[in-house]
């Protein structure tokens, strides 16, 4: 069986079940968490101060939720523009460890037209190369007025 | 038994302005990786009609810890210490933002906390607090609206 993947091109021709160009991340370096640390305002040390994390019970420190998200941000407003963005919504189903690469992908899940204007919802996830899904999310975007 | 602090739902944070930095802004999409310029770059912001540097759709994270710190500063509690957040246990369990209007680099903008409520599922191996950010701009109104959910891990 062969299975087509058709890339949306634009909100307003895109598809129920057309994909967004996927987009990578990676891989998350140490140095990588200490600038998103200091970019962020988030110091929160349990992904950046590994005495702090063993000292929690982890092996090691772990990416922020907010670095992946921020991935599929990108995503989403790299492909359609932020204009267009209305909403974007992630739940974090998994830790990103150091050293991860994010593979960030959307689907369109539904397409609304009213008054002329299409409003499509996005299925959003993130995943690391081992496979494990790290971010599940979806996003809000329209169609030119 | 959870660690936070019931008696902290239904609290709203005293509004804190925050002035967005141009160079703070480019220094969070550098991180991100993010290559559009009109997020890096003024000239280029400029000549896609922004006023100035386009705020990256998470950062209104950023705003909302920025007003956290900037209320520290002041005396007052941030959100952690208002919900008593044990980082040792917390994570960070979901996010999600409703977009209003741009962010842009020199606006400065009014922003919000509020403690809506916190739940316990899975037979209390958890225990999430729920927090909603408005950041609001005096001419242009609620910029986005944010809902955060911070997770304990209880066992």
């Amino acid at each position: 069986m062969t299975t087509t993947i058709t890339i949306a091109r634009t909100p307003d021709t895109a598809q129920v079940g057309d994909h967004l160009p996927p987009l990578t991340f990676g891989p998350i370096s140490r140095k990588t968490l200490a600038l998103y640390a200091g970019a962020s305002a988030d110091h929160n040390p349990i992904h950046i101060d590994l005495d702090f994390a063993r000292e929690a019970g982890m092996d090691d420190v772990f990416a922020h939720g907010m670095l992946s998200m921020a991935q599929l941000g990108r995503l989403v407003t790299g492909w359609a523009g932020q204009s267009r963005l209305r909403g974007l919504s992630s739940r974090f189903t998994a830790i990103t460890p150091v050293g991860a690469t994010v593979t960030c992908t959307g689907t369109v899940s539904d397409r609304l037209e009213q008054h002329g204007r299409v409003l499509l919802t996005l299925a959003l996830a993130a995943h690391i190369d081992d496979g494990t899904r790290t971010l599940r999310g979806e996003a809000k975007v329209c169609g030119t007025p | 038994m959870g660690i936070f602090d019931r008696s902290a739902k239904g609290h709203i944070t005293p509004v804190i302005e925050i002035t967005i930095e141009r160079g703070a802004l480019i220094f969070f999409a550098e991180t991100i990786g993010e290559t559009n310029p009109v997020h890096l770059d003024t000239c280029a912001a400029r000549a896609a009609d922004h006023p100035d540097i386009l705020a990256p759709a998470t950062y209104a994270v950023v705003v909302g810890t920025l007003a956290g710190q900037k209320a520290k500063r002041r005396g007052q509690p941030d959100i952690l210490e208002l919900i008593n957040g044990d980082l040792r246990v917390l994570l960070h369990g979901a996010e999600d933002y409703t977009y209003h209007g741009p962010l842009y680099a020199g606006d400065t903008v009014q922003v919000e906390n509020e403690i809506t409520g916190f739940s316990d599922p899975k037979g209390g191996k958890l225990e999430i607090a729920h927090i909603t950010t408005r950041i609001s701009h005096p001419q242009r109104g609620l910029l986005v609206e944010a809902n955060r959910a911070l997770i304990h891990r209880l066992s």
